[in-house]
C-alpha cells in the first residue's frame, strides 16, 4: 500500500526548487569568494605549493567587481552602461540561436518522419548521422562563414546555419524514438479503424512524439546557443556576444571584470532562452501525466 | 508468450547477420562519395566551395606532417580533459548522492548551468592557467564533460528500482553492501552515456578554445587559417581528421562499455 | 497445531496515514499463530492487507501496535539473522549480474566465502531445475525462468521460513500450474515454513496446508481453513471432489466476509 504523495507537493516542490537552486549558487558563489580570501592570506602558496588559481584581483575578481562593472559606462566616454551593451549584443545571439533554432528543429523533425517511413534510407544514413555528431561540428564552423561571405549573404546568416547544424541532430533522434513510441495495441486500434499512414502520422504518432520532441527541443536550444557564439567567434565582422566575449579578452589586462561580466551574461542568457523552451514544454504538456 | 533466448548465436550466422546490418552503411557511404565527386565534376564546382574527396585525399597526403602534429596538440588536452570531466563528475556525484535532500537542489543547478555556453569559459581559463598552457584548453573540455557525467552519475546511483532496494533490505544488507551491489551497477550505463556524449563535448571544448589563442599548432587553428586562405580541400581534410579523433574516442568508450557490461550489448542490438 | 510455533502475530494493527483524514486501517486486530514447516496462504481481496501483513512479518513494514515473533525473535532480528528468504511479484534479478551470480547474491551479502557460495547457488539451481542457465543473463530467460531464479535466491541461504508475495501473479495460467507443482515439490524437499500471499482461491487450496482468509476495510482475519488434502498432489488432485469442495468451502468465507456484503 504506497503512500500517495499530497496534493499540495507539487506546488510546495515548485516553491522550493528555485530556493534550493539559489542557496546552491550562493554556497558556488561562497566557494569563490573564499577561496580568493584564503589564497590572499596565505599568498596563493600552501607548504610551498602554488595553489592552482591565482587570487589577486586580476584573475579572480570580487563578485561584486564584476556585478559592479555592469553599470559602469561599457567604454571609456561611452554614456551606455556595460549591461545595456551586453544585452543588446545578447539579443543579436538569441536572435541568430531562436532562428537556427526554428530551421534545425524542422529539418530534425522532417528527417525524423523520413527515416520513419523510409526504412532504407534510415538503415544507411542513420549511422552516418550518429558519426556526424562524434565530428566537432564547430570545426566545421570557420568553413559555413566562409560560404556564406562567399554567396555574399550577411554574416548573420551563416552563424544561423551553424546554429541550426548544431540544433538539428537530438530533434532528430528525439523525435524518431518519440514517433516510435506508441505501442502495439494503439497502432493496431488505428488500423481497425480504417486509419491510412498520414491519419496515424497526425493522430496518434505526433502527439505520442510531443514529450520526446521537447526534450530534444531542449537539447537542441542548447545546442543553437553555442553553435550561434562559436559561429560568431568565427565571423570575422559583426555582432552578438561571442564577439563582446572574444573582445574583452583581448582587453583583459584593461578590466578583467568586464569578461567575466560578459560571460556571465552569456550564460544566464544561455539559461534563459532553455527555460523559456522549458515553460512552453509545460504549457503544452499541461494535460498529460507528470513523467 | 514465453519468449526464450538462450545462448549467443555462433559465429556464422552472427557474422551474416552483422555483415547484413552494415550493408545499407557501406553502401549509403559509397553512393554519398561518388555522387559528391561527380556532382563537383559535372557541374565543374569551384574547389573554393566544395573540394571533391579526391582532392581532399591528395591535400591529407600532402600535408600529412603538419595534420598530425597539429592532431597531437589537440588530442592530448581532449584526452587530458576527458579524463578530469568524467573522474570529477563521478567523484562529485559519489559524494553528493551521499545526501539525499542536498542531491535535488546540487542536480537542478548542474542541469541549469549545463544550459549556459561553457565555451565562453575559454578565455577565462586562457588567463588562469596561460594561453600556451595544456591546462587551459583540457580546463574547458573538462567542465564540459564534468556536467553530463555529473548529472548522469547522480541520477544512476539514486535512480534504484524500489524493488531493488526492498530485495537488499530483505536481505539486511548494509549502506556498504547496497553501494557496491546495487548502486554503482545500477549508475554504470548511466555513466557510459554520458561519457560517449562527454567524447564529442571534450573534442568541441578543446577546437574552441583554440580559437582564443595558444599555439597555432592546433588542428582548430588548422582548420580556421586553411578556411581563410581559402584551402578548402586542406581544410576538410583537418576537419576529417577531428572527426575521425571524435569518432575513435566514442569507438573506445563504445568498446570500454562491452567489456564492462557484457549483460548489456544485448539492449544495444535491439534499440538500433 | 501440533507443530510449535515459528512466527506468531498478536493484536497487530497497521494504520497508513495515521491521524490525517485519509488515514487507512489496512489491519486490524490480527492474531496469527503459523506452525513450523506449514504451507499458509493468506488469501483476500485486493486491499485486504494480505501484502502489508506478509511485509509486516518480514520487517519491511513496521506495525502500529502489537508484536510479531518471528522464529522466536523480533522480525528485526529474523531478518538481520536471514532466518528468511523472499520472493516478491517481481523477480526483480540483478540485469548486470548472470543467473548463478544473482542466486549467489543473499550468500554475498551474508558474508560467505566465495567458494561456499558458488557451490550452495548451483545447489540450489538445480532446486529449481535451471543449472544449464547458470551463465544466462536476466534478459534471456523468460518470465517464468526468472521467478525461479528468485525462488533459488531465495533459498540460498537456507532460511527456515519463505514469504512469497503473489510470486506467481505475473505468470500465464499453464506456466503457474507448472510452478505450483515444482514449489509443492521444493517445499517438500527443504521443509521449508511457506508464507504464501495470493488472490487465487484454487491456487491457495492446491498449494496450503492452511487458508488464512481475510476480509478488506479494515483488514481482518475471517476464517482459517485446513486443507488436508493429501501428498503428493499433482494434477489430477485439481480434479477431485475433495478439492472442488475444499475451494468451495474458502469461497464461501471470502464471500462471507463482512466488507464484500457491504459493498455488494
Amino acid at each position: 500500500m504506497p503512500r500517495e504523495p499530497g496534493r499540495g507537493g507539487a506546488l510546495v516542490r515548485r516553491l522550493t526548487d528555485p530556493l534550493g537552486t539559489l542557496l546552491v549558487v550562493a554556497v558556488l558563489a561562497g566557494l569563490w569568494e573564499g577561496y580568493k580570501a584564503f589564497g590572499r592570506a596565505v599568498d596563493d602558496r600552501i607548504l610551498g605549493i602554488g595553489l592552482p588559481v591565482a587570487t589577486d584581483d586580476l584573475s579572480m575578481p570580487h563578485l561584486w567587481t564584476i556585478v559592479g562593472s555592469l553599470t559602469a559606462p561599457a567604454r571609456a566616454g561611452d554614456t551606455t552602461s556595460l549591461a545595456v551593451y551586453l544585452v543588446g549584443e545578447t539579443t543579436v545571439t538569441l536572435r541568430e540561436a531562436l532562428y537556427g533554432l526554428a530551421a534545425g528543429s524542422l529539418l530534425g523533425l522532417a528527417l525524423a518522419v523520413l527515416f520513419l517511413h523510409v526504412t532504407p534510407v534510415s538503415k544507411g544514413l542513420m549511422p552516418w548521422l550518429v558519426a556526424s555528431q562524434t565530428v566537432p561540428l564547430v570545426a566545421i564552423a570557420p568553413m559555413i562563414v566562409i560560404w556564406g561571405g562567399k554567396a555574399g549573404l550577411p554574416p548573420w546568416v551563416a552563424v544561423t546555419g551553424i546554429a541550426a547544424y548544431l540544433a538539428f541532430f537530438p530533434v532528430t533522434i528525439n523525435s524518431l524514438r518519440g514517433l516510435k513510441s506508441p505501442p502495439k495495441v494503439q497502432l493496431d486500434f488505428m488500423r481497425s479503424v480504417g486509419a491510412g499512414r498520414a491519419r496515424v502520422l497526425w493522430s496518434l504518432r505526433f502527439p505520442a512524439a510531443l514529450p520526446y520532441v521537447f526534450a530534444g527541443l531542449r537539447l537542441a536550444a542548447t545546442a543553437s546557443v553555442v553553435g550561434a557564439i562559436v559561429g560568431e567567434l568565427s565571423a570575422g565582422t559583426g555582432r552578438g556576444i561571442g564577439r563582446a566575449i572574444l573582445t574583452s579578452a583581448y582587453y583583459y589586462s584593461n578590466g578583467p571584470e568586464k569578461l567575466y561580466a560578459a560571460v556571465l551574461v552569456a550564460a544566464i542568457a544561455g539559461i534563459l532562452f532553455v527555460q523559456v523552451l522549458a515553460l512552453l514544454e509545460r504549457f503544452a504538456l499541461r494535460h498529460r501525466h507528470a513523467r | 508468450m514465453s519468449t526464450l533466448r538462450l545462448s549467443r548465436p555462433a559465429g556464422g550466422p552472427a557474422l551474416k547477420a552483422r555483415a547484413l546490418r552494415f550493408t545499407p552503411v557501406a553502401l549509403t557511404a559509397v553512393i554519398l562519395l561518388s555522387l559528391w565527386q561527380a556532382a563537383i565534376t559535372l557541374f565543374d564546382v569551384p574547389v573554393f566551395i566544395m573540394p571533391t574527396p579526391v582532392m581532399i585525399a591528395e591535400a591529407f597526403q600532402h600535408d600529412f606532417g603538419t595534420i598530425m602534429s597539429a592532431s597531437r596538440s589537440t588530442v592530448e588536452p581532449v584526452l587530458l580533459g576527458l579524463v578530469m570531466g568524467s573522474l570529477g563528475g563521478v567523484a562529485v556525484a559519489l559524494v553528493v548522492s551521499r545526501f539525499p535532500r542536498l542531491s535535488g537542489p546540487v542536480l537542478n543547478t548542474a542541469v541549469l548551468i549545463n544550459c549556459a555556453p561553457i565555451v565562453a569559459l575559454a578565455p577565462i581559463f586562457n588567463n588562469w592557467f596561460g594561453v600556451t598552457s595544456l591546462l587551459s584548453k583540457a580546463g574547458v573540455a573538462a567542465v564540459m564533460v564534468f556536467f553530463p557525467v555529473f548529472v548522469n552519475t547522480t541520477r544512476g546511483l539514486l535512480q534504484i528500482a524500489p524493488l531493488h532496494l526492498e530485495i537488499m533490505e530483505s536481505l539486511a544488507a548494509g549502506p556498504r553492501q547496497v553501494a557496491f551491489l546495487l548502486r554503482l551497477p545500477n549508475a554504470l550505463p548511466f555513466v557510459f552515456n554520458a561519457l560517449k556524449l562527454g567524447t564529442t563535448l571534450a573534442v568541441i571544448g578543446v577546437i574552441v578554445s583554440e580559437y582564443f589563442g595558444g599555439s597555432t599548432e592546433a588542428l582548430g587553428v588548422y582548420i580556421a587559417y586553411q578556411a581563410a586562405l581559402p584551402r578548402f580541400d586542406y581544410a576538410w581534410a583537418g576537419i576529417l581528421v577531428s572527426g575521425a579523433i571524435g569518432l575513435g574516442l566514442f569507438g573506445a568508450v563504445t568498446l570500454l562499455e562491452r567489456i564492462l557490461m557484457p549483460w548489456h550489448d544485448s539492449l544495444h542490438e535491439e534499440k538500433s | 497445531m501440533a507443530e510449535p510455533a515459528i512466527i506468531s502475530v498478536r493484536g497487530v494493527n497497521k494504520v497508513f496515514n495515521g491521524g490525517s483524514d485519509r488515514a487507512v486501517t489496512a489491519l486490524q486486530d490480527i492474531d496469527l499463530t503459523l506452525g513450523r514447516g506449514e504451507f499458509i496462504s493468506l488469501l483476500g481481496p485486493s486491499g485486504c492487507g494480505k501484502s502489508t501483513l506478509l511485509r509486516v512479518m518480514a520487517d519491511l513494514t513496521a506495525p502500529t501496535s502489537g508484536t510479531v515473533t518471528v522464529n522466536g525473535k523480533t522480525p528485526g532480528a529474523a531478518r538481520a539473522d536471514r532466518d528468511y528468504g523472499m520472493v516478491f511479484q517481481q523477480a526483480g534479478l540483478f540485469e548486470w549480474r548472470s543467473v548463478l551470480r544473482n542466486v549467489e547474491l543473499p550468500l554475498q551479502v551474508a558474508g560467505a566465502k566465495k567458494e561456499v557460495h558458488r557451490a550452495k547457488a548451483m545447489e540450489m539451481l538445480e532446486l529449481v531445475r535451471l543449472s544449464e542457465f547458470a551463465g544466462h543473463y536476466p534478459w534471456q530467460l523468460s518470465g517464468g525462468m526468472q521467478q525461479r531464479v528468485a525462488i533459488a535466491r531465495a533459498l540460498s541461504t537456507d532460511p527456515e521460513i519463505l514469504f512469497m508475495d503473489e510470486p506467481l501473479g505475473a505468470l500465464d495460467e499453464m506456466n503457474r500450474e507448472r510452478l505450483q507443482g515444482e514449489l509443492l515439490r521444493i517445499w517438500g524437499d527443504t521443509r521449508t515454513t511457506v508464507v504464501f500471499v495470493t488472490h487465487s482461491i484454487s491456487e491457495a487450496v492446491f498449494l496450503s496446508s492452511r487458508v488464512v482468509v481475510m476480509s478488506a476495510r479494515p483488514g481482518r482475519v475471517a476464517a482459517c481453513i485446513d486443507v488436508d488434502l493429501p501428498h503428493p498432489r499433482t494434477a489430477e488432485t485439481r480434479t477431485t471432489p475433495e478439492f472442488f469442495e475444499k475451494v468451495k468451502e474458502v469461497r464461501e468465507a471470502l464471500h462471507g466476509a463482512p466488507s464484500e456484503q457491504a459493498a455488494a
